[in-house]
């Protein structure tokens, strides 16, 4: 019935307590910390690390007595949805070294038999998942087996970098303490009035005895143990749109002090883009006060580039234009419009991909600074209006431009608006006198709306500065129209 | 021997001033114009900044980088317009064979948005084109972009007003372009290494611009039209919207 599946069990003991630090960038973990939770109108401890553990202070403490003992305490409430989250970010990871994940409640499930060959063996995958895991300052610890309850049983205190043989890994479930296995405190009390210590002195007896004395729940348990029944959690599939959040309930004064949880914000996000393998278009900022209205920023991006820190430099010049409530209570983060990677299998010699790389990077720039509205690119069509054949038009929208190259002399400048010129006895002004130089060059169009028929010549002045002037046909008056710079 | 090292990197810098220096310089591309190569030893300087201010509006002042604009685009460089006075005409740009593309315009609200813009321009190793009759930047702003533009592997250009040819500044290059009559322009330095201030030199303009069409010669009729009374018109009651309706 053995299958040749290896599960890894990934235990975050202080998960808790991560998932509020992660966000805090000025309580270092040499301060005594710790999460609360209220139950029954006691507040008990939860979570605690090292150094309030050397103060005595323990899980399931009441906090009356853990401030008593320790007095220097920093405690937090405990928070669900937080804690959620951050085992979401935590099963992104590790879907970059397996494809099948399971979230457990304060832990993950891989299945690593199938990647033993792409890391060039469980060793150098075990090693990058730690590393990976301690960057995002992550407490960890491992345990191995044939299925996954068997692994989540085997978790010993320590990140094992091995994975121990066949033969061990039996031997170390079988060694396993009764004490571990999902039951009843009413099942434990007979384990023990019937002298079973182990999970090996559980298996030895016969399944129909153990079913007369045990439940059903504990006979499944056991027939998961020993895979006579297929493991049923529903694997992890990244989500199609990113979101997550902060919440800080002392509140951010500045913008400077925005920007920590904003890193982390994004480093979580690229880490989505990673594993989706794919460059982000948009990216949502909205920063809630403890009252009044939020505040939203929209980031228009090229997806040329993936890194945190561009984002956060994009982020950030962003910032600097809009005016923020004065305290800040949750900072979230959202993203739904994504495309692939560009493909990368470009000329070894060619430098147009950098170029193209380099361009959408200041484009992202200027755009986040200057806001999408200060930037535009020209249009060209076939149009006969010059007005019409020449636009400014958004740097984001997708426009073809046609033309035919013509070779008669136009401006290189247009007026927004035509300018009236003065036909006065056969001489034109335009604040001096001009001179017609060429023409004229007639233009016709828009003749389904208002019909508009215009000569155009080419003028100068005394100075030599040279216009680009029209007759209006139907109204017969002179307007200048461009400039040849 | 330290005191060779710094000496040989203060020559190495881009705005060290060599005395004798009269060699047309290989970092520079060319103006497109013979006569304009040779006075400028060689055309625009690279990796600096030039300067132009013209007397007067249509004299050719943008017209003499038409070529530069051109190699650029072509090469797939980003050519950045920063608050240019007018709207550029694209039908123009596009039969001087410039890719429209790699033109972006770009506006600025405030002499700190301009300068903040005009560095990561040059930083972004973009070919800058920026007018400054906005906003008047001082030495210390311009030698900023001075410094940031000595990376850039392209020129850079600001266009500035006449009068501010008597304010000093640290531009690589300072020209000033003036309309001597229709089609001529003259081109004089203020500034420029190897070349002694307040030398000039005349460009004739293409003679293209002197194809006159006699009005009585064209194949059409140019008067005004005249109010047509046969029978055929519309009725006087039916607006033109009304027929598009």
């Amino acid at each position: 019935m053995h299958n040749k599946n290896i599960w890894l069990y990934l235990k975050f003991p202080l998960l808790a307590l991560e998932s509020v630090l992660i966000y805090q960038s000025e309580l270092s973990s040499d301060k005594p910390l710790a999460i609360i939770s209220s139950h029954k109108n006691v507040r008990r401890i939860v979570c605690c690390n090292d150094a309030s553990k050397q103060w005595g202070v323990e899980p399931e403490l009441s906090l009356t007595t853990s401030l008593a003992i320790c007095p220097d305490l920093v405690t937090f409430t405990e928070n669900y949805s937080q804690e959620k989250l951050l085992l979401q970010q935590l099963a992104l990871i590790a879907y970059r070294f397996s494809p099948e994940v399971i979230i457990d409640t304060a832990g993950l499930w891989l299945e690593i038999s199938s990647c033993e060959h792409l890391f060039n063996g469980y060793e150098n995958l075990l090693k990058q998942l730690h590393e990976q895991l301690l960057q995002q300052k992550i407490n960890v610890v491992n345990g191995i087996g044939k299925n996954p309850l068997a692994a989540k049983l085997t978790c010993s205190d320590e990140f094992q970098k091995t994975v121990p043989k066949k033969c061990e890994i039996h031997s170390n479930l079988m060694a396993t303490r009764l004490d571990n296995l999902p039951s009843t405190p009413k099942q434990q009390r007979s384990f023990k009035q019937l002298g079973l210590n182990t999970i090996q002195d559980l298996l030895k007896l016969p399944r129909c005895a153990l079913s007369q004395r045990f439940d059903q729940v504990l006979m499944d348990t056991l027939g998961l143990l020993v895979g006579e029944k297929t493991f049923t959690g529903d694997r992890f599939k990244p989500p199609q749109s990113f979101y997550n959040e902060v919440q800080n309930p002392q509140g951010l004064y500045s913008k400077e002090s925005l920007l920590f949880p904003m890193r982390t914000l994004l480093q979580q996000f690229c880490q989505y883009l990673a594993v989706l393998q794919c460059h982000s278009l948009q990216l949502e900022w909205t920063f809630e006060p403890l009252l009044g209205k939020h505040q939203k920023i929209i980031l228009s991006l090229s997806g040329s580039n993936n890194s945190w820190s561009n984002f956060l430099n994009l982020s950030r010049l962003k910032l600097e234009r809009i005016d923020l409530p004065q305290s800040i209570e949750r900072i979230s983060l959202s993203s739904n419009k994504f495309i692939d990677m560009p493909d990368l299998n470009v000329d070894l010699f060619n430098n147009q991909f950098d170029l193209n790389k380099e361009e959408k990077g200041l484009i992202d720039n200027l755009s986040a600074r200057l806001g999408l509205e200060a930037l535009s690119k020209l249009i060209i069509s076939n149009e006969y209006l010059p007005e019409k054949a020449s636009t400014l038009e958004p740097i984001h929208q997708n426009l073809d431009s046609k033309y035919i190259i013509s070779k008669s002399y136009k401006p290189i400048w247009l007026l927004a608006e035509p300018s009236p010129a003065k036909w006065y006895k056969k001489q034109l002004y335009w604040g001096k006198p001009l001179k017609i130089l060429s023409g004229p060059e007639r233009l016709c169009g828009n003749w389904w709306q208002s019909e508009q028929k215009r000569d155009y010549y080419l003028v100068s002045d005394s100075e030599g500065s040279r216009y680009w002037i029209f007759r209006e046909l139907l109204s017969n008056q002179w307007f200048v129209h461009g400039v040849f710079a | 021997m330290p005191e060779k090292s710094l000496l040989n990197n203060l020559l190495s810098r881009q705005d060290t001033w060599k005395g004798h220096q009269y060699h047309l310089s290989k970092n520079s591309i060319s103006t497109g114009n013979d006569h304009i190569d040779k006075f400028l030893l060689g055309g625009w300087p690279l990796s600096a900044i030039t300067e132009v201010s013209a007397r007067q509006n249509g004299i050719g002042e943008l017209s003499l980088l038409l070529p530069v604009l051109k190699h650029y685009t072509n090469k797939g460089k980003l050519c950045v317009w920063l608050d240019p006075p007018y709207e550029p005409y694209a039908p123009c740009l596009a039969d001087a064979e410039i890719l429209l593309d790699k033109i972006l315009i770009v506006r600025s609200k405030n002499t700190k948005e301009w300068l903040w813009a005009a560095e990561q321009i040059i930083q972004g190793n973009a070919l800058l084109f920026a007018w400054t009759h906005q906003i008047n930047p001082n030495y210390t702003a311009l030698r900023k972009l001075q410094l940031a533009a000595t990376d850039n592997l392209s020129p850079t250009f600001l266009f500035r007003e006449i009068s501010s040819i008597k304010v000093p500044s640290p531009a690589s290059l300072r020209i000033e372009i003036e309309g001597v009559r229709t089609n001529i322009m003259s081109l004089l330095i203020h500034k420029f290494k190897g070349k002694v201030p307040g030398t000039r030199i005349r460009i004739n303009l293409s003679n293209k611009l002197l194809e006159r069409t006699l009005l009585n010669k064209l194949p059409v009729n140019i008067r005004p039209p005249k109010q047509y009374k046969g029978t055929f018109s519309l009725p006087a009651t039916v607006k033109p919207q009304h027929l598009n309706a």
